[in-house]
Formats: C-alpha cells, structure tokens, sequence
C-alpha cells in the first residue's frame, strides 16, 4: 500500500490545479456572461458565397 | 418570406422585406433597424441587391459593419437593430475629468467603466459591439452582455478618448447610459464571482472528500493499517478545512449574526452541524477514534451553495430589468448660467435651484418645475402612459421623462436620490428583495423545528449516553444531520426563484412578492378596457368629407402627413397606402400637423386649428379655416383578447369589464367577448366599489388595468396587474406588470401561479414527511452520519428538481 504515498499527493495536486485553473477562469470573466460567446461558432470564417443563401441560412439558426 | 435571390434589385423596397425575417410582414422596413421607411427612403447597394434605409445614420452604421467583415450580424441576430440617429449625440462631456473619477476606475494600462445601453437587443447586438468596439485602437478590453444590457469597456486614454470609442458605438445605433454607479457594479460583479468560487471550490472539495472517505468505509473489517487509515484522515481534513470555513463562510457568518440577534435560525443548524461533523473528526483524527464525519460536512455546505447559487440566479435575472429605469437618467445636463449662457455638467453638479435646459428629445435630469409657457413631455417610464402630456408653466417635471416637440427649461427642486424615478427605482428594488409571506412563514416554522431539533438532540444524546456512550456522539449527528430542515427551507425559495424566471421569460415582471400567491388563490378577474382589452393607439373609423373629396383621399393625404410626425395616431394610419409625399411638415404643440402635399396647403389635428371648427374629439383635416374631411377614431380591440379571455374562463375564473366608457362602447365588446358582468361608465371609486363588493362575498380578486388613472383600484385588489406598454415598471400600485404586449401572458401567468402553489405544497409535503420518516430511525441509531448526509442531500435535491420543473413554461405567441 505504499503506492498510496505517491498516488494520494498526486490526486491531491490534480485537485490543486483544478481548483487553480477554476479561480483563474472566474477571475479572468469567463463565467460573467454566458450567451454572447455561443454566437460566436455561428460565424463563418469564410467570405460569404451565395448572399441569398447566405441569409437563409442564418434565418434557420434563430 | 421565402428565398431573396429572384427579386428585381430595382425594386427596394420589397427585396428589402424578404431578406430580413424581422422586419414586419408586409411593411418597407429599414434594412438596419427594421423600422417602417420613409416617403423617400436611402436606398444603397448591399451585397449586390438595392436595400432601403430609414435614415443615412442607418445606413452609415450598415456601410460600417459590412466594412468591417461584421456583416454576420445580419445574419446572427433574433432582434431588428437600433435606429441610428444622424445626429449623432455630443459626447464629449464624457471625457471630462469629474465624470470619469466619479464612474471609471483605474486597470492596468487605462481605465475601466460600465455603461448601459439600450437597443442591445440580442446575443448578436453584444456580439457586435465586442468586435467593433476591439477595432478602435486604444481600447483594452471590451465586454458587452446582451442579459443585462451593460457594456464593460478598459481604454488607454492616452492612446484613446472615451469619447471616440463611444462615438463608434453610437454610430451603431447604441447610445450610451451611465450605470448606477461604479462602485455597485464593480461590487455586484465582485459579489457573483466569490460565490462562484465558494461553489466551485466546494464542489471539488466535496467530491475529492467523499472519494477519500468512501476508501475509509469500504474497510468494513478494518484490515486497513493504522497508518494508513490515519493518512487518509488527514488528507481530508486538508481538502475539507477549505470547504468548510471558505465555502461555508456564509453559513457561519449567517450563523453569528443569528446568534447576535438571539434568533435561531436555518443558518445556526446548518452551521452548527458543520461544524460539530468537522470538529469532531478532528479530534477523532488527533485522538485516532472509530470515525470520522468530514464528507458529511463537505457535502452539506456544497448542496447548499448550489441551493442559494440557483435562488440568487434567478433573482438577477428578474433585477436586470430595474436597469430600464436606471438607464432613463442622462449622463449629463445642459445647466444655463445667471448670465444666460449654457454649460454642460455632470448630473452630480446639477443642485437645486439651478436651471437646467432640454432640447427636444432629450431626458429630464432631474425633477424640477417647468419655465416655459407649455411643452409636452412624455412619461412613459413613469407613468405608462405613452401618449405626451402637455404641461404648462409652474407644472412639475420629472427626472427620466422625455422632452418632446419643443425645447424646455426647468428650474431643479430635486437632484439624485430624492428624485421620484430615483425612489421608483428603489421600490422596485424593494419588492425583489422582499421576502414573501410563505418564505417567511417557512423561516418561523424552521425556528420552532431547530430548537426542538435542538432540544431532542441533546435528550438523544443523555439517552445514548446512559445506554451505549460509544455511540452517543454517533447517534446525535446523524439526528442532526439528517433531520436538518434544509428541504424545508428550499420548499418556497427554490419555487419562487424558479417561477422568477420563469415569469421574466413570460414577459411578466412580479414587482411584490405576494402577488404570486394571491393570483394562485384568483377567483375573478376585474379587467378595465381602454388599453387592456384595447389598444392605446387608434383605428380610423368612420370618415366624413365635406365638398368633392373622396374619403380615400383626404384618408391618403392624412397618412401622408402623420407618417413621418412620431404622432402617436399615427399609427391609426400607418396601414394606409399612398404614394404622396409631403414637405414642409411642422409639429405644432397639442393643435396638430401642418405641411404641403400636392402643392396644396393641409392641416391636420383638432378642429379649431385644422378647419375652424370646435373641438369635439375628432381629427380633422382642411386648410386652417374650412374643414374636408373629418376622421373619427376609434378603439381597437387587442386580437388576443378573445382567446385571453376563454383561456381565463377555461381556468374557471369570472371574469368582469369595469370601464369609464359609455355604456354603448362596453356593451359592444362585452357582446364580442361573451363577458358574463360588464359595468359602464365607472369611475375609479365606482371600480374599488365593485372589487370591494366581490371581495365581501369572499372572492379574491385579480384586476389588469393599465395602470394610469386606476392605481387605487390595482393597490384594492388582491392582486393587479398592469399592461406595461411604453415601458411602465415602476407601478406602484400594481403586483405585476406585463413587459410584453400580449394578454395571452395573463392566463400563463395564472397556470404558473397554481402551478408554483402545487409545488410548493409537494415540497413541503415531502420536506416534512422525510423528516417525520428520519427521524425515529436517526434517534434509534439506524443512522451513519454519512448515510444521513446523503438522505439530506437526496431530500434537498429532490426538492429543488422539483422546484426547477416550474422554470419550464411555454410563451404563448400571439400577435401584438
């Protein structure tokens, strides 16, 4: 069972970082606003082809 | 509203219709803001096909997003844009020094600031404002939240004014507002990320203590080396200190207060419990006893975070809506000198006694008595009422209402937060902070429970004590562990913060919290006519002509010259067609219009100012001395008032028509309505009459009005709702206002107040039968503390998905 000596303090670490990287993502604003972001994968990165089609398309996202 | 591509590009106006789905069906709309076109349009050249603007401010602001490769704001978004004035407000009082030390902070590499803004009407709109505004150099940081309507902007001035960057913005259509103050957004945003952090570190906290803790159960025969199991037990004292005394700070800090106060509360059980599991296992942890309790105490405080995180998210979504009144204010006044000149200044500066001037269109600074002969002004926000009210010398004005038609001067008698938008402000406020009588009641029976709670622990730990003192401390935390009345506790605000949200998407704002219940209990529903039943703006209705005009014509000739007015019967001609265009068009306060069409002189408004005649509530077209034509107008009837008023009856209400109106009109739409009680020509005292009438025979009564002239009716019955078109929130008398302009949102809302009963009651039901079920079985030690943890938690989220059921509500859709 000596493993657990490794293994404990490794979980443990793991957990240090989630919990860093969770206080860094809320103090950096990643949670304050949760509806803009998700608009941002609608967008194409690709210049528009066909317009008509184009608005279309966007109609069917809403 | 198909496919755009097969249009003729010469013909505008109508490819214009196709291409965006938001705007109306069937009407010429603005490309940019969907608004309805003008006689003479700008038409331009996007994408190849010919689009109409309303204005060349739209069109600049549409020339602009295309050039920048934003034009999948078009695309993106669910709401039409802003209009874009061409006059582009002045906003270079925003880079004065008073202004930014009163509203900006320092960030590293520049200043920081809030902004509201109105027109921000869809995910899209945030979008937009993101990118454009990252474009202007200088600009650090920005964050726009289309929820709450604010706009978080870092600049280096040095590189950059805040004026610049905001003049980009309002190029776009989105004029700025000061927030309520820097230092409470920054302590709102602060506040929202520590009780995120509190959760988070709870939730990985607890989850890392229960894994450590299951190891030390499942050695059900104790094969597990002493040193083994010692290390573990430390280990999680190390996760679990953390989520206990950061997490849990509420708690305990709740706990202390309760304490001061010499009031025993849910905190004190909670906290208590806590701690003593915590405690406990600590010393057992030093001394090397049987057990340990960490994951007990792990798991209450993270089950409860995510319990208050729930509640408190639903109340902001419910406050985000208060800031419609906060963004009325301007940010700046126009402030004349003794000497006559004008200066601008800081709606800080401004003090009473000094006068303080508007243009038209302008927003009232602060509340004041007018200078001026006359001038109209609109007070919507404040009063509901959308049509502009003409106010004479010596009248009062108030902050957050709208300059109309002329320009006006006022003397200040109130500044700041003796304002009356100020105190409306706060009331509403007010209301949803306010607890409800339910929650209330909750919170004594929690009192009672702890302390017999409390009580019987202690018996049960003397009892166990004499019996089998091994077991003792055992046996007492499990009691209170799993007999804690959490469930109880989150029976009324888990359900209220669910139908919080669920109302808000309604488009119903519930301004007090009693409201909720009375509408559950609702047997009759008062409803009041004009701008209840009907619309505000009117309908032509029967057209006279004098001479050899034909009504079509003089009707054409009217819509001409309201179309481009901002008049609120305009909107009376608003279906009518015509290809006529008018110049000259003049607004004469409280008369009329004035204005050529077909090389002819018109006028267009009250009788004595249009055609000579007296003022017998028509409208009347001719040339200042003989009358043409002469328009009735008339009520008309929402479409969704018939299925409104069936919904209702379906929910075995009864339902009543109290109008001021002659009895002719009332008679006419109780007939259309199938109203089972109508009463005409009812004055206000006449309607608290009749609510208080039904409430003597015991009915509990619900009234919609409009919430102007019949605020002691809404404050008299049991609950109220008032029709908020032009925005009133801020109804004093009313419970409930309704923020879309749909009837069909009254029936909802009553569905979900029964339904928020129902569950509430189930909650209950079940929050006390599962105490009732533990507790005989925790008192004759049946119980780990562990296993009763899990019980309470189970019973808490039972609870609150039951609870969350509610924020399930389907919008009925009507047409407006």
């Amino acid at each position: 069972m000596i493993i657990l000596l490794m293994l404990i303090p490794l979980s443990l670490m793991l957990l240090a970082v989630a919990i860093g990287s969770f206080v860094w993502a809320v103090r950096k604003g990643q949670f304050d606003d949760m509806d803009t972001p998700a608009i941002d994968i609608l967008r194409d990165d690709r210049p528009l082809g066909a317009k008509a089609d184009g608005t279309t398309d966007g109609r069917g996202h809403d | 509203m198909g496919a755009a591509g097969s249009f003729d590009p010469t013909d505008a106006l109508i490819v214009d219709c196709a291409v965006d789905a938001i705007s109306q069906a069937g009407v010429e709309a603005c490309y940019h803001c969907g608004e309805a076109l003008p006689a003479s349009p700008v038409l331009s050249d996007v994408e190849g096909s010919v689009k109409g603007f309303c204005c060349e401010g739209c069109l600049a602001a549409a020339q602009w997003i295309r050039s920048s490769d934003l034009g999948d704001y078009y695309r993106l978004r669910s709401a039409a844009g802003a209009r874009v004035d061409v006059e582009l407000p002045d906003l270079a009082a925003w880079d004065r020094d008073d202004v930014l030390a009163d509203h900006a902070f320092p960030v590293t590499g520049g200043l920081e600031i809030t902004l509201l803004t109105d027109g921000m009407r869809c995910a899209a709109c945030a979008w937009l404002i993101d990118r454009a505004l990252q474009r202007v150099d200088g600009v650090l940081d920005v964050g726009a939240n289309a929820v709450t309507g604010r706009i978080r902007i870092a600049w280096d001035p040095a590189r950059v004014t805040l004026s610049s960057v905001l003049g980009r913005l309002a190029s776009l259509g989105y004029r700025p507002y000061l927030a309520s103050g820097a230092v409470q957004e920054r302590e709102k945003l602060a506040e929202r990320r520590r009780w995120l952090l509190r959760l988070g570190i709870a939730g990985l906290g607890a989850m890392q203590t229960m894994m450590l803790s299951e190891a030390l159960y499942l050695d059900f025969n104790h094969h597990m080396a002493l040193y083994t199991r010692d290390f573990f037990r430390w280990v999680t004292f190390l996760v679990c200190t953390p989520v206990v005394f950061y997490s849990g700070w509420p708690f305990l800090l709740g706990a202390w207060r309760e304490w001061r106060e010499r009031h025993l509360g849910m905190d004190t059980l909670v906290a208590g419990s806590t701690l003593l599991a915590y405690l406990a296992s600590a010393v057992e942890t030093v001394r090397g006893g049987a057990h340990v309790w960490y994951d007990a105490a792990a798991m209450f405080v993270f089950l409860l975070l995510c319990a208050r995180m729930l509640e408190q998210r639903a109340r902001r979504i419910a406050s985000s809506q208060v800031d419609a009144l906060a963004r009325a204010r301007p940010a700046l006044a126009l402030r004349e000198r003794p000497d006559g000149t004008r200066e601008s200044v800081p709606l800080t500066a401004l003090q009473t006694g000094d006068i303080a001037c508007m243009a038209a269109g302008e927003a009232v600074p602060a509340d004041g008595v007018l200078l001026d002969e006359q001038a109209m002004f609109e007070e919507a926000l404040l009063t509901g009422e959308s049509n502009t009210v003409a106010k004479t010398q010596g009248a009062q004005v108030f902050a957050g209402t709208v300059c109309r038609e002329t320009p006006a001067r006022i003397e200040i008698t109130r500044v700041g937060s003796a304002t009356r938008l100020s105190q409306l402000t706060r009331l509403v406020e007010q209301a949803q902070a306010h607890r409800p009588p339910l929650a209330r009641v909750a919170d004594r029976i929690g009192t009672w429970f702890v302390l017999a709670l409390v009580l019987a622990s202690v018996a049960v730990f003397i009892g166990w004590r004499l019996h089998d003192p091994s077991r003792a401390f055992e046996v007492t935390l499990s009691l209170l562990v799993i007999s804690c009345p959490c469930a109880l506790s989150l029976a009324v605000p888990a359900a209220l913060a669910a139908t919080h949200g669920a109302l808000a998407r309604l488009g119903v704002l519930s301004l007090r919290a009693e409201g909720l219940d009375s509408l559950a209990r609702a047997t009759d529903v008062v409803f009041d006519k004009t701008g209840t039943l009907t619309r505000i703006d009117p309908v032509v209705g029967e057209v006279r002509t004098f001479g050899d005009m034909s009504a079509d014509v003089a009707t054409a000739i009217a819509a001409v010259l309201e179309r481009d007015s901002g008049h609120p019967i305009a909107a009376a001609f608003a279906s009518v067609p015509t290809l006529r265009t008018a110049s000259g068009l003049k607004v004469h306060a409280g008369q009329g219009l004035s204005g050529r069409v077909d090389g002819m002189e018109w006028r267009l408004g009250r009788g004595p100012f249009a055609a000579g005649q007296n003022d017998d509530g028509r409208l009347w077209l001719g040339d200042g001395t003989s009358a043409v034509a002469c328009f009735t107008l008339e009520e008309r009837m929402r479409t969704d008032a018939h299925a409104t008023v069936n919904a209702l009856r379906a929910l075995s209400l009864r339902i009543h028509l109290a109008s001021g109106d002659g009895a002719g009109a009332v008679e006419r739409l109780t007939r259309q309505l199938d109203i089972d009680d109508s009463h005409a020509r009812q004055s206000s005292e006449d309607k608290l009459a009749l609510v208080r009438k039904l409430q003597a025979e015991g009915r509990v009564v619900a009234m919609v009005g409009d919430g102007l002239n019949d605020a002691p009716v809404l404050a008299g019955a049991d609950v109220s709702l008032a029709m908020g078109e032009g925005a009133s929130l801020a109804q004093r008398a009313a419970d409930m206002v309704l923020t879309a302009p749909s009837l069909l949102r009254i029936p909802a809302a009553v569905q979900l107040a029964r339904r928020t009963q129902r569950i509430i009651r189930q909650n209950f039901a079940w929050a006390v039968g599962y105490n009732l079920l533990a507790l005989p079985l925790a008192i004759t030690g049946q119980v780990t503390p562990s296993l009763a943890a899990l019980g309470m938690a189970l019973s808490s989220l039972i609870v609150t998905a039951n609870a969350l059921r509610l924020m399930r509500v389907s919008v009925p859709e009507s047409s407006p």
